[in-house]
Parts: C-alpha cells; sequence; structure tokens
C-alpha cells in the first residue's frame, strides 16, 4: 500500500529516532545488521522483520519533530499490595524509573503532518508493558481530553495484559479506559490503533482493538491468551502463525497489516480524511 | 490495606480455602439463584449470529413484581453438564448474547440482574479465531451505554476479563465466599512465576477475597453467607443475595438515565480512587 499520487508527502518518521539495542544478526533473515541504515527505515529490516521499539521511538517517529508535549509524565505506579514476591514490585517499579523509562503508558499531544493529535504509546519495556492504574489514568484522561477537545486519538500498544501485580485494581482498567473510549466514540472522534508485537491480554481485551482504524504491524503477535497458556489449558497444538497480525486480519480483527515504513504517511492521509 | 487484612476481619479461613470455597462444586450456580429470585423466569437463547453459549445463561423473570432481565455465567455440575457449559467459561458468543440481551432490557426498560462466576473467558484456539478479545473489549465499552440500572453479584469466581466483561454495572456486590482477580491464581502464578503450581502464594498476593476487595473500593457490599457456606443452604443464600440485589437496585430505578449512565462511568472513572489519596499518586484533573 503506497500514498496515493498527488497527496501531501509525509515522511516516514517525524524526527530521528533513538538507538534501539539491537542483535548483531537480524533473527527474520540472519543478516548483520547496521543501526544507521535501520534506523532510517524505522527498525524494519529489509526482509521486513519489525525490531520492537519503546515508547520514547514510537513518539519520535509519529510526532512531528519538536511537537511532543508529554502530559502527567510525574504520575507514579507503587506498590500497593504489598508485593514481595518473586520480587518487590516497588523495587521493580524503582529500578526501571532508574533505568529511564517511564510507565508503561506515555502520552501526551504532538502533530503528525501538521495535524494536532492526542498520542499514547505502550512500552513493553516497563513490566511487559502492562496495564496499571497509571496506564489506565494516562489513558483515560488523554481520552476524555481528546473527546472534550476533538482531536483524534493515535495508539500504539506492545502489551502482555493487565498487571498483575496491581491486582483487581488492574483489572479494573479495562472497565475505566474503555469507558473513555465510548467518549472518544460519541463525541465523534477518529481513534486510530497500531498494533505491535506483542498485543495481548487486558490490552487487546480493552482499547486497542476498539479504534475506528485497527492497524498490526508485520508478524505482530496479537490475542486475548497467550500461546503458552492456550497449549497448558486445552493442550491444543496451535498452527503456524496462530495470533499473528495476518491471522488478526483473515479473522476480521483489524483492518490491516501494514509495514512501519508506510505507516506515518498512511496515518496522514487517515488524518486528512477523518478530520 | 494489607494482605493480612482478612485476619483483621476475624475469619478463620485462609486464602486458599476461600479459593476453593468459590470453586467448591456443589455451591449454589446462576440458575439455582435465579430459579429462587425469579420462579417464572424463561431463558432466551443465542447471539442472533452464529450460536447459543451455555456458559452464559440470560433471560426474563418477575423480581418482585418488576420483569427484570437476567444474565449468569452457568457452571456444570455433573461431568457431562461441566463439559457442556465449558465450566462456565464463555466464547464469543456469549458476550454478544449478553449485549443482545442488554439491549432488549434497555428497549423495555427491564432492569438487568448479572451474576458473575468464571474462572475467566475460555482460553481456546477457537475463542481466539472468533474474537475473543474484541468481544470482550466490545462489551465492556457497551454496558457503559445500557441506559437501565445494572446490578452485578460476583457469586464464585470472578475471574479476569472474563468476568469483568460481565460485570460493568451501576453496583457491584460479591458473596462472603467468592473471589474477584485480575486473572486466576493459576494464570497469575504461570504469568509471575512461569510456573503455575505456585498459585496458592499468588492467591495471597492478589488479595483476592470478598473482604479484600471491598477494602479496595471495587465493589460495594460483601453478602455474608449461611454457616458452612452458600453450599451448605441454597434457599439462606438466595435470600440474602435477593435482598442485598433489590436494595442495590431500588434507588437506581428512580434514576433518569443520563444520571445513570454518568455515574456508571464515574464509578469506574474512580474506582480506584482509593489510590488517588495516596499522596504519591498524581493529581486528579478536573
Amino acid at each position: 500500500m503506497s500514498i496515493v499520487e498527488g497527496s501531501r508527502e509525509v515522511a516516514i518518521a517525524g524526527s530521528e529516532l533513538p538507538d534501539v539495542p539491537l542483535p548483531t544478526n537480524c533473527p527474520g533473515c540472519g543478516v548483520a545488521l547496521e543501526l544507521r541504515s535501520l534506523k532510517a527505515s524505522n527498525y524494519v529490516c529489509e526482509c521486513g522483520h519489525h525490531f520492537r521499539l519503546g515508547a520514547d521511538a514510537w513518539i519520535a517517529l509519529v510526532a512531528d519533530a519538536g511537537s511532543w508535549l508529554e502530559r502527567w509524565g510525574d504520575v507514579r505506579s507503587h506498590d500497593l499490595l504489598h508485593w514481595t514476591v518473586p520480587k518487590p514490585y516497588q523495587a521493580v517499579v524503582d529500578k526501571l524509573l532508574a533505568d529511564g523509562l517511564n510507565e508503561a503508558v506515555r502520552t501526551g499531544t504532538c502533530t503528525l503532518g501538521g495535524h494536532p493529535i492526542w498520542l499514547a504509546a505502550f512500552d513493553f519495556r516497563f513490566v511487559g508493558g502492562t496495564l496499571s492504574i497509571v496506564a489506565g489514568e494516562r489513558l483515560a484522561r488523554g481520552m476524555e481530553q481528546a473527546a472534550a477537545g476533538g482531536l483524534p486519538y493515535l495508539l500504539v500498544s506492545a502489551s502482555g495484559g493487565a498487571r498483575m501485580q496491581e491486582g483487581v485494581l488492574a483489572l479494573m482498567q479495562l472497565a475505566k479506559v474503555n469507558a473513555a473510549v465510548g467518549r472518544l466514540h460519541s463525541a465523534g472522534v477518529p481513534f486510530f490503533s497500531i498494533l505491535t508485537d506483542p498485543t495481548f491480554g487486558g490490552t487487546a481485551a480493552s482499547l486497542a482493538l476498539l479504534a475506528d482504524v485497527n492497524i498490526a504491524e508485520p508478524g505482530a503477535a496479537i490475542g486475548f491468551t497467550g500461546p503458552r497458556v492456550i497449549k497448558q489449558a486445552t493442550y491444543a497444538d496451535l498452527p503456524d502463525g496462530f495470533q499473528s497480525a495476518e491471522f488478526q486480519l483473515a479473522h476480521g480483527q483489524v483492518d490491516m497489516v501494514l509495514s512501519r515504513t508506510e505507516l506515518r504517511p498512511l496515518l496522514g492521509r487517515l488524518l486528512d480524511m477523518y478530520t | 490495606m494489607t494482605r493480612h487484612a482478612r485476619s483483621n476481619a476475624g475469619t478463620p479461613l485462609t486464602v486458599w480455602q476461600v479459593v476453593e470455597l468459590a470453586r467448591h462444586q456443589g455451591r449454589p450456580y446462576s440458575l439455582d439463584y435465579i430459579r429462587r429470585l425469579a420462579p417464572d423466569f424463561v431463558e432466551l437463547h443465542g447471539d442472533r449470529l452464529s450460536a447459543d453459549d451455555p456458559a452464559l445463561v440470560g433471560g426474563v423473570g418477575t423480581w418482585h413484581g418488576r420483569t427484570t432481565m437476567f444474565l449468569g455465567h452457568q457452571k456444570g455440575r455433573s461431568l457431562k453438564e461441566r463439559v457442556a457449559r465449558n465450566w462456565g467459561m464463555m466464547h464469543p458468543e456469549g458476550y454478544r448474547k449478553a449485549l443482545r440481551l442488554a439491549h432488549q432490557a434497555s428497549k423495555f426498560r427491564f432492569p438487568i440482574v448479572s451474576l458473575i462466576d468464571t474462572p475467566g473467558a475460555y482460553p481456546g484456539a477457537g475463542a481466539e479465531e472468533r474474537g475473543i478479545a474484541a468481544a470482550i473489549a466490545h462489551s465492556i465499552m457497551e454496558w457503559f451505554n445500557i441506559p437501565v440500572p445494572i446490578v452485578a453479584a460476583v457469586i464464585g469466581e470472578g475471574g479476569s476479563g472474563g468476568a469483568l466483561g460481565m460485570g460493568v454495572a451501576d453496583r457491584v456486590i460479591m458473596l462472603e465466599n467468592s473471589i474477584y482477580s485480575v486473572a486466576s491464581p493459576e494464570a497469575a502464578a504461570s504469568i509471575v512465576w512461569r510456573d503455575n503450581a505456585r498459585k496458592v502464594e499468588a492467591a495471597e498476593q492478589l488479595q483476592l477475597t470478598s473482604r479484600e476487595i471491598l477494602a479496595m473500593g471495587v465493589v460495594e457490599e460483601v453478602v455474608a453467607e449461611p454457616a458452612g457456606g452458600a453450599h451448605s443452604d441454597f434457599d439462606a443464600a438466595a435470600a440474602a443475595l435477593d435482598e442485598a440485589l433489590y436494595r442495590h437496585l431500588q434507588p437506581l430505578l428512580a434514576e433518569p438515565s443520563s444520571t445513570l449512565l454518568q455515574h456508571r462511568y464515574d464509578r469506574f472513572r474512580y474506582i480506584d480512587s482509593l489510590v488517588h489519596a495516596e499522596p504519591h499518586f498524581g493529581p486528579k484533573i478536573d
């Protein structure tokens, strides 16, 4: 899928992506990797393998240079259930914060091809991108403001589901966030969802599949129950490609499977049409 | 709020014993309650798209003089029936049936009673192929637009998204020996330890007992069960559930639907407000 001729030029990335730690060879094709060229292609190998990106890289990719304004970045997770085993939850969170990560979801406003939008990006490096109270709060607040302000909402997901260490309050985030998704829809605000590898559990069963346009990255694993648990529970042999982006396209769950190198130009076109 | 809160409440049961009681095979299931609340109950079947999900029962009955829409996860008692009911684990068709009946309730202004008793949504290949994630997501979102009063009760297991998909309501209560959890203890152990044999530790960490859930502000009330547990006296358990559910429903019947929907939104939007009160957590916006 390429941009129709005559449409406004939107670059494949808003600004230069940060360095992402890479293996020496591509897990897709085995070819030795070169950071500079990969970065220029949004971390997509020539063979089509998509490397996972954190929220910082997604923000750089999506937002026009200099337009990102982060919101509620100071809201922090902390241990509510006195979770101690196998690792104290508070220590896990503190370590990730010290490493420079800021929760499983970051959100804020930016422009994309000149269109002002709300952006929320999951970060799989933060406790598996799990939906926590803070993540849910950032998502719900952003959606409420997008609904009130009439700004399109763009979501990039990469998540294992709800965060076990926050117990039933993490589960309640599905309802909190979906209530806000409903407000987005009733406000007539466009909602686009980019599903990246992996998107599972409570994140797939809440906002990630509820957009007006669901776009999956090639090869991304997307589903409700992970394959390990399905095999444990049902002893089923799962076919190759089960729960892949392509599987979800074939089963009607996403509108398209699109290379990351074509994503931003497409979003530019969608924003032109939906706003 | 600590994981020792239960012993402070003076109960002698361990967390794992509560989990076992919540799953007790002699425990009353949804139809046992529904037929006691509304003896004229008429079951309705099917999602009008492709199938009927026997893990979720739904239908109409007269309750306190008013036609009411009943929905509930249904487990089976014999092995054959348990298989037929898929252990109360819903497929996508079940969520679609529930929404169909919720829309019907909206049409006739019937209040809705939802009884929750599931280990979770069905973790199988067929459910994935037919879009279980989107079915749950869509259900949760749609419940916020159903303009009639909804009261829900966790009567046994409130497992994960499968339970929450039936648990968006104006009031949510729990029976004393029921549990509500982000994941089953086995699944949580599998996720956190990669070893589902650590289920007892997981259950203790999760704070899934009714009193712990009440302390977190997630449910409105814990309903006492007959001595020995709900399975020892179905009639008494049903009477206690009936009284509590109707007491919660009554004030909702007088609310205009716009108020009802706003309050339902706020109930879940600020369901973690006890956490907001914590100074380390960010300020609430206007």
